[in-house]
């Protein structure tokens, strides 16, 4: 366990669990991003920080005269809106942006191979319109094998007409409503790239010979996609990756292949349902919802491409109760409504908590090991129980506040959950199951 | 808790370690609480046999490469009885001896030096109850690792956190004694299972392992499919359409010498450099994924796949035998940790119907819209699952392939014609 070339979970995790339990109740309930009509970006250098502790030059685009950003902005509009964006280049090469799924129109610049760009101190201005909900991806046009490794990526989400905030579909169909979204922007990146081109030798760089040294969602590497939104210390890096929900709770995943390796995402707790592709809903025709969805538990996602998912976990049917209730505790349960559907019967789940009704007061099957026999997760709250709570030995344990289930949504290729050959890292984060009443925003 | 409560209590603690609190002394044990309920839950009529307890040991060994290199591996190992081809640990009985005899028992390769690779098949029906006991055995040959182990069962709906073997959110079994997982099988399918503790190496160092899930339609009455009668299918379907005659579970494998080498030699282990050169199914590069030879029907054979030790720890080949005009099952999985790859049948069609332990209908339901669809390739990553079928209805008597169409992974490192492919022998 201890050797040189690894990091210790604990001592890597203290801050990100001092932050967990700081922002509790302010953690993403909906994807981090601008909106609007037009957007005013600036193409610029600037440095990112990795998980094990490495600082990388980028290439990042910025918004009012803010830092560049890893990822760049994510754009949220609406469908029909027509979306401007104008282009400033600040680079020391000429730049471009391309919007895969929209038929974009560019204006002002020079010629390019792909769209128009703007040359060093240029300016170019794209404008499209966003005809279609789901997600897409927006992407350096110029020499993207290098640009995009440099950090010229970024997400564009579009509501569907008639969105609701208070009820939120990713489609305007019923089949595709979800209380909670988040965004899984996968990229990699081979630091010998950004390591040349800070050196000044960019001419070195053999774009066929690709090897990730770094992988990242939403621009952090693991574990730093625990912490929270735009913390002072990632100043290019604004963007988490931290889901959370109630049992019960469907939280739609949104997965943008930005990367130039394909990286398949495995969801431990439960398997998804995969509802979209490319911003198209699975669907067999106009009016029947998702109806061609699948399930499944890892997704892969190829460079370029877009996925949605809407993902739940109930810990229904475990045969025991997962609250550690007994028939001392006196709790009954109330199931007089479909939860989902809201229409009156029975659905086997109580209609406040979610609890499945037929494991109440059901007691765990097997005992535990004794806490000496065991190495503890940062994460585990002392209880197998959800919401609970136990003693355990002095420096175990510690980051879980409200006693929720952690599970862990990461590549499982996985090589690629280390930093530069730094276990653990890489393209992970953690999704929580918090129990019934804890607040998420 | 308040400071101040905190220190009333701290003499008590203080007393507590004093006296050995919880098991100062780590032993080996299993649970295996007998099935009370009275309830039939995998519908085969009989009501008190629904518990399963299976125990495994989480150690090092070696498995030797298809162009005859030995490789340092981790891995699982079969526990109460020699593990033979085709073996599957399924309702092994529980023997209370066995946990006196851990480091003893000549006869059990599943301790020291014992690891499989690979692991032991785990194959269960819907309903039944499994109780999996890991017994963490240590490494020998990495005396310096106090490493943990843990069993993630991959796929396994609404799991709990604390049995879901992810050490980096709840907890890991230390080294000397056991722990006992507990699953209420509600979802037929095709999973895998593996050893998440310090994922990278362990899976690359070889805790892998076959798991999946006979639905309980195969209790229930037999469904007439083009003439002919099944009792055996990969999901609860209604209609037959999994049905199947012959099945075959085909976990993607890839080794990268470099990385076991460091870690038998106590190095600084390569992860950015992870180079896969032996690429496998089931734990064999080919030609030794066709070869049936066992220790008890081929004693002293030379072509009996034994590693430096000695030990049969690659106990299964993936040959499959099926009549021509029989449907085969392939329960296409992989854990490979670095890579992609697309494994083809290029004569005999391929139906998906099954992805992520679901059946291939609209949201996995059985009573949903069919998304089946016939190819010739199937690209899975690390942690992807996929059933295909392959009717052999008007295929010749003959061998054909599986393989990866990955073409520079049909070789065992240096050696060509190899790696990841295995044979359909058509009677």
């Amino acid at each position: 366990m201890h050797r040189p070339t690894r990091t210790n979970w604990s001592r890597l995790l203290l801050v990100a669990g001092l932050l967990l339990l700081w922002v509790a109740g302010t953690a993403q309930a909906k994807v981090t991003g601008i909106s609007g009509t037009f957007f005013d970006f600036t193409a610029k250098t600037d440095h990112i920080s990795t998980g094990e502790g490495n600082s990388l030059l980028i290439y990042g685009y910025s918004i009012a005269g803010s830092r560049a950003q890893y990822p760049g902005p994510t754009l949220i509009v609406n469908q029909g809106d027509t979306i401007t964006i104008r282009l400033t280049n600040n680079l020391p090469v000429s730049t471009s942006i391309i919007f895969p799924g929209h038929k974009a129109v560019a204006s002002g610049g020079t010629a390019g191979i792909l769209t128009r760009e703007a040359a060093p101190g240029g300016v170019v201005t794209y404008s499209f319109v966003a005809d279609q909900p789901g997600t897409y991806l927006y992407q350096s046009g110029t020499n993207p094998a290098l640009q995009m490794n440099m950090g010229l990526v970024g997400a564009i989400i579009v509501r569907p007409t008639g969105f609701d905030p208070a009820a939120p579909t990713a489609y305007g169909d019923a089949s595709t409503a979800y209380d909670y979204e988040v965004l899984f922007l996968q990229t990699d990146m081979d630091s010998t790239y950004n390591e040349l081109v800070e050196f000044g030798r960019s001419a070195e760089i053999n774009l066929n010979d690709f090897h990730a040294t770094y992988w990242f969602l939403n621009g952090r590497n693991g574990p730093d996609t625990l912490l929270p939104d735009n913390v002072s210390w990632l100043p290019t890096q604004p963007y988490n990756c931290l889901p959370r929900i109630h049992p019960g709770d469907k939280i739609l995943i949104r997965w943008v292949g930005a990367s130039r390796d394909a990286h398949p995402l495995h969801t431990h707790g439960n398997n998804f349902r995969l509802i979209a592709k490319d911003g198209r809903l699975l669907s067999s025709g106009s009016g029947n919802g998702a109806d061609l969805a699948v399930s499944d538990y890892t997704q892969t996602v190829n460079p370029g491409e877009t996925y949605e998912g809407i993902f739940t976990w109930t810990g229904a049917a475990m045969d025991w109760d997962m609250y550690g209730h007994t028939a001392a505790d006196n709790i009954t349960l109330t199931d007089l409504v479909n939860n989902e559907t809201g229409a009156a019967g029975p659905d086997g789940f109580d209609d406040n908590t979610y609890e499945y009704v037929a494991d109440h007061e059901k007691p765990m099957p097997v005992t535990l090991p004794g806490i000496q026999e065991l190495t503890f997760s940062p994460f585990y709250s002392g209880s197998p129980y959800l919401g609970g709570g136990a003693f355990l030995p002095p420096g175990e344990g510690g980051f879980n506040q409200h006693g929720g289930y952690y599970y862990m949504w990461h590549s499982h290729n996985e090589k690629e959950l280390t930093n530069n050959n730094i276990f653990p890292g890489g393209m992970l984060t953690f999704m929580i199951v918090e129990p019934p009443g804890v607040a998420i925003q | 808790m308040s400071c101040k409560r905190f220190l009333t209590v701290l003499p008590l603690i203080a007393l507590l370690l004093l006296v050995g609190v919880g098991s100062s002394q780590a032993v080996y044990r299993q649970q295996c609480p007998p099935d009370t309920d009275g309830v039939d839950t995998d519908g085969d009529g009989i009501v008190d046999n629904d518990n399963i307890c299976v125990q495994i040991g989480g150690g090092d060994g070696y498995a030797v490469m298809g162009d005859g290199r030995h490789l340092y591996t981790f891995g699982f190992s079969a526990f109460g009885g020699p593990y033979t081809p085709g073996d599957v640990v399924s309702g092994t009985a529980p023997d209370p001896a066995d946990a006196g005899n851990m480091w003893s028992d000549a006869t059990n390769p599943g301790l020291v030096l014992g690891a499989n690779f690979p692991a032991p098949t785990m194959h269960f029906r819907q309903g039944q109850k499994v109780f999996l006991t890991l017994h963490n055995v240590g490494m020998l040959i990495r005396p310096d690792l106090f490493d943990p182990h843990t069993v993630h069962y991959h796929g396994f709906p609404n799991v709990a956190s604390v049995f879901d073997g992810l050490p980096d959110s709840a907890i890991a079994i230390n080294m000397g004694s056991s722990m006992t997982y507990f699953y209420n099988l509600v979802e037929p399918g095709t999973y895998m299972y593996h050893c998440h503790v310090e994922a990278t190496e362990h899976m690359q160092m070889g805790m892998l392992g076959n798991f999946y899930v006979d639905p309980i339609q195969d209790n229930g009455p037999p469904i007439t499919v083009n003439g002919k009668t099944y009792n055996k299918f990969a999901y609860n379907d209604i209609d037959g359409e999994t049905s199947y005659d012959v099945m075959m579970p085909l976990q993607i494998h890839s080794f990268d010498p470099v990385f076991h080498t460091e870690d038998e030699t106590v190095q600084p282990l390569s992860f950015s450099t992870m180079r896969d050169v032996y690429p496998m199914f089931n734990g064999r590069g080919y030609p030794d994924t066709v070869n049936e030879l066992t220790p008890a029907a081929n004693p002293g054979d030379p072509d009996l796949i034994l590693n430096k030790e000695g030990h049969f720890a690659q106990g299964m080949p993936s040959l499959i035998k099926a009549t021509s005009g029989d449907r085969v099952l392939l329960r296409l999985s992989s854990l490979s940790t670095t890579e992609h790859f697309t494994v083809i049948s290029p004569s005999i069609p391929m139906k998906v119907v099954g992805n992520g332990a679901q059946i291939m209908r609209t949201n996995g339901d059985p009573t949903g819209t069919d998304l089946f669809y016939m190819t010739n390739s199937i690209r899975l990553g690390g942690g992807e699952a996929t059933d295909v079928i392959l009717d052999t209805t008007g295929v010749a008597p003959g061998t054909y392939f599986v393989y990866s169409r990955n073409l520079e992974q049909l070789s065992n490192n240096q050696e060509d014609f190899g790696g990841m492919m295995t044979e359909i022998i058509i009677q």
